[in-house]
């Protein structure tokens, strides 16, 4: 038992607010020993930056805790100050969710990683920035020296939270606690930073404790899995086996939920995770579950192995399921609904955006040389990383955002040409869904007031708009009694419904959607993309789906577009483009996908370079920089699409790609 | 199964109710006191007692009379009357004119917000008070003047204070999805900005208009604002100054504590509802 690291033995935690209480963990335990990645997975609410926060002594003021959180035999919860300050040095390090917000803006990144070597280490400050630029260096940053001067503003994500990395690791800590450190990152990072994790935990020896509710991506560095629901934990074991044959109901409907680049089907699970007010007394999951029985809804399961499985595999249910998590077929095919035979609703001509700063004539080109087009009843996916030009490519469809350069034309009239009423008119044709669903409804104003408003502009009368906006809420599955709701009264997947119920009010030939799920969680994405496929087979609707996440691109596109910094690099049917990807980007972005079946099946290609958008603005391919086939003609000459097959790429050495690649993956 | 640990303390949500509920007692106490003045003395607001001058606290005169006969706690209860209407009046005022000010600079933007925002800044490069007295001096000293006065002083601020608010609403998603809406500029404004962008000014209203009482009494102690024989706590305290030398402290004392007090409700209700607003954002 002292070999453990960490062992966290029923922990309990209440949080007391004025006038509620909310259990937010009830009787947790789970270890963390040396040289091990614990994965702690589940939606947000279920408990696990709680338990991240009472590792380190920072529970909130004012709760109750009872059980032990033991540290290398001694009690966190019953530590005095000095010693709690000793362990958040030596002991437990955390890395934050937010690598930008979690460092202080107006210090440089090189003086807060020294200032903690000083205090921790008592080392002199010529000795700390040494360590410190050995430490950014060991995190991979590039030419550390000259970083350790940098303020956040001035690194990018990937940049910031290595830093954050090396912040945690940097007094050299028994445990590592890393709190959903890769959200927000692209993908191509995703699995650099992880990375970092394992390697912090094979060579130093340390614990690691991997907070995610990104299943698919943590599965490969992960020795053992936590699984967490409102505040319990349902399973734990090796990650393999919780991940590859789930026995808890709620880990097989986390895993159903997500979509994944393979292309299986979804399934979604009804409800969301309550917010107990105190410990449960019977299986929390109950209400959600299809094998649910009486025993499930009068006594909590208790924790117990699961039957004829070999190693540290427990769970807490009366019925594990012992069989394969049935692996859907991918859903019917989508594409060829005839879509590029009728007309265009939606048409984009050499689309240039550029955001100018406000004195002098520089300025940012956010798109250059766009073209596309969305047929009736076609689905057209929009896909990159951050940075790419998304994001001004739904501003730029919706009219927020001129064009410097080139057309948007919507059911054939020109944006550009009108003004005033008739722009408004216009501009009720194209409706976006966000990605944040409860900020893109106004506070102030009921859910009725927002889907109504499309209708208000179109001139409906009050008594029509009611009725209306009625048979919308019936038709997204939202309670009409929420109708006279606020938004902040709303769950994330009921906003969402409402800001879809919202966008199809006016019954507009073009959908936007903005990255509408990644702000949701796992089993409440799955709820939403579900509702999505029902309103994008409208044969009279163009849908426009935007995400950085492949795999969800995938499930819904006819056709896919892929942006990388500003221009499309690839075009075409989701089917060739995901089986078979001719630009080098594409063919990154596919390998480092995290999936957990078998993923991309072609020789991948690692870019372990952050991106680096100055290094792009020349003349050349933009990703001349980290592609590893580029060559001198490559970095001087403009890459136009071309047509390869089906799809269209704009990359001069496609022909000689499968022969360079030679059948093995390759790392840059 | 060990003990429970307690950790720390939760910042108790219900200070900010009882500093709320404090500074509306005091307020509506003053208030109700200045409406129904009549009926809590016998003597009227400007009525001289001819039996005397500077007559100390007594039986006749439950605070005395000042130098001109008058007594003073009639016009003590009577002064509530102007200190809080023209106060209230003007920040009102003021809320409203810089409200719209700041929407229309914050959302539109552009030249429209720099030639806003420019003049704001010359209002602003005065001390308050400063300002009060040459636009005091210039308007001259009608009720209405006054109220112009305190509204002129104060609504540069919040043409401010809600231009940096309408500036970050204005970029928020449901404001995009308004205009994709097809809504009109005054809809999204009407329904959307301006709703949430009010917060900071109803936290900061209460407290203006305490400051604005005092600026109100300061005009009027200088013979700018109010003038005797009208009742106004600021004018009482300046006629009854020399007096206080002089040991007769009934007629100055009490105005300044009077003032004192509204000013202190103003400022518990203003704490409050900042309490509560950050307990909100919690």
């Amino acid at each position: 038992m002292d070999t453990d690291l960490l062992s966290i033995e029923d922990l309990s935690v209440v949080i007391r607010r004025p006038g509620r209480e909310v259990a937010a963990l009830s009787g947790v335990t789970l270890r963390v020993g040396r040289g091990e990645v614990v994965g702690l997975v589940g939606e947000s609410g279920g408990g696990k930056s709680m338990v991240a926060r009472s590792i380190v002594g920072l529970l909130p003021g004012g709760s109750l805790a009872s059980g032990a959180v033991r540290f290398e035999g001694d009690d966190v919860l019953r530590m005095d100050d000095d010693a709690l300050r000793r362990h958040r040095g030596h002991g437990a390090a955390i890395c934050f969710q937010n690598p930008r917000g979690a460092l202080s803006p107006t210090r440089t990144v090189g003086r807060q990683l020294t200032d903690r070597l000083t205090t921790h280490q008592r080392l002199t400050g010529a000795e700390a920035r040494k360590a410190a630029e050995e430490q950014f260096a060991t995190v991979g940053i590039r030419s550390p020296r000259r970083r350790l001067d940098a303020y956040p503003h001035e690194l990018s994500g990937g940049m910031a939270q290595r830093v954050m990395i090396s912040l945690a690791t940097g007094c050299a800590p028994g445990l590592l606690i890393a709190d959903e450190p890769t959200t927000g990152l692209d993908v191509t990072l995703t699995r650099e930073i992880l990375r970092r994790f394992r390697l912090a935990a094979d060579t130093d020896g340390r614990g690691v404790l991997l907070i995610s509710h990104d299943l698919a991506s943590i599965a490969g560095v992960c020795d053992r899995v936590v699984v967490l629901y409102a505040g319990t934990v349902v399973e734990s074991g090796p990650a393999a086996r919780v991940l590859g044959r789930p026995a808890h109901p709620y880990t097989r409907a986390l895993l159903r939920s997500v979509p994944d680049v393979d292309g299986r089907a979804v399934v979604a699970t009804p409800g969301a995770m309550p917010l107990l007010k105190a410990a449960p007394r019977d299986c929390p999951f109950a209400p959600r579950c299809a094998h649910a029985t009486a025993a499930c809804t009068s006594e909590r399961p208790p924790v117990s192995w699961v039957p004829g499985a070999a190693g540290d595999w427990t769970l807490a249910c009366f019925h594990p399921r012992t069989d394969e998590l049935a692996r859907e077929e991918p859903a019917a095919e989508s594409s060829g609904r005839g879509g590029a035979a009728k007309e265009p609703v939606l048409e984009v001509d050499d689309a240039h955006v550029v955001y100018r700063s406000r004195f002098g004539t520089g300025g940012h080109a956010a798109l250059r040389g766009v073209s596309l087009r969305v047929a009736a009843g076609e689905t057209l996916g929009v896909v990159g990383e951050s940075g790419c030009g998304k994001s001004t490519l739904a501003k730029l469809l919706l009219g927020l955002v001129p064009a410097a350069r080139g057309d948007v034309r919507v059911a054939g009239s020109r944006m550009s040409a009108l003004r005033g009423r008739e722009l408004r008119r216009l501009r009720t044709r194209v409706q976006m869904v966000f990605q944040d669903p409860i900020g893109s409804l106004s506070p102030r104003r009921t859910v009725a007031d927002a889907i109504a408003e499309p209708l208000r502009a179109l001139g409906l009368s009050a008594a029509r708009r009611a009725e209306r906006v009625e048979a919308l809420a019936d038709r997204l599955k939202l309670d009409r009694s929420m109708l006279a709701r606020h938004p902040h009264e709303l769950s994330g997947g009921q906003a969402q419904r409402v800001c879809i119920a919202r966008a199809l009010a006016g019954e507009p030939d073009v959908l936007v959607f903005d990255e509408p799920t990644s702000a949701l969680d796992v089993t409440v994405q799955a709820q939403i993309l579900e509702v999505i496929a029902d309103v994008v087979r409208d044969p009279a609707r163009g849908s426009v789906f935007i995400s950085h996440d492949l795999a969800t691109v995938r499930g819904f596109a006819d056709r896919v577009i892929v942006l990388y910094l500003g221009r499309i690099v690839e075009e075409g049917p989701v089917e060739e483009v995901f089986g078979n990807p001719r630009h080098p980007y594409t063919r990154a972005l596919l390998s480092s996908a995290p999936s957990l079946g078998d993923g991309f099946s072609g020789p991948k290609i690692t870019l372990t370079e952050d991106l680096d958008d100055t290094e792009a603005a020349g003349p050349g391919c933009p990703l001349a920089a980290r592609c590893p086939f580029a060559d001198d003609r490559c970095r001087t000459e403009e890459q136009e699409l071309r047509p390869y097959g089906n799809t269209r790429a704009a990359c001069r050495r496609v022909p000689e790609i499968p022969d360079l690649l030679k059948g093995s993956d390759i790392r840059v | 199964m060990s003990e429970t640990v307690v950790v720390g303390t939760a910042r108790a949500g219900r200070f900010a109710t009882v500093l709320i509920v404090t500074g509306s007692v005091i307020l509506a106490v003053v208030a109700l006191a200045a409406v129904f003045a009549p009926l809590l003395t016998g003597w009227g607001p400007t009525e001289i007692d001819p039996l005397g001058t500077l007559v100390p606290p007594g039986p006749g005169h439950p605070l005395g009379t000042d130098a001109n006969g008058m007594d003073v706690w009639s016009r003590l209860l009577h002064a509530g009357r102007l200190d809080l209407g023209i106060a209230v009046a003007g920040v009102a005022v003021a809320v409203v004119a810089g409200t719209a000010l700041g929407l229309v600079a914050g959302y539109l933007g552009g030249w429209v917000d720099d030639v806003l925002m420019r003049v704001v800044d010359v209002f602003q490069a005065f001390p308050t008070f400063i300002l009060a007295l040459a636009v005091a001096a210039l308007v001259g000293n009608g009720t209405g003047n006054l109220i112009a006065v305190i509204a002129a002083v104060n609504a540069p601020a919040y043409a401010r204070l809600v231009r940096a608010e309408v500036r970050t609403v204005r970029e928020s998603s449901f404001v995009a999805a308004s205009v994709t809406s097809g809504a009109s500029t005054f809809g999204v404004l009407w329904r959307h900005v301006l709703p949430n962008s009010l917060t900071p000014v109803r936290v900061i209203a209460p407290l203006n208009a305490g400051w604005a009482m005092l600026t109100l009494a300061g005009l009027s102690f200088l013979g700018l604002g109010v003038t005797v024989p009208a009742a106004e706590w600021g004018a009482m305290i300046s006629l009854g100054s020399p007096d206080v030398v002089a040991g007769r402290w009934w007629t100055s004392v009490p105005p300044g504590l009077v003032l004192l007090i509204c000013v202190l409700g103003f400022s518990l209700l203003g704490e409050g509802l900042q309490e509560r607003a950050e307990a909100k954002r919690r």
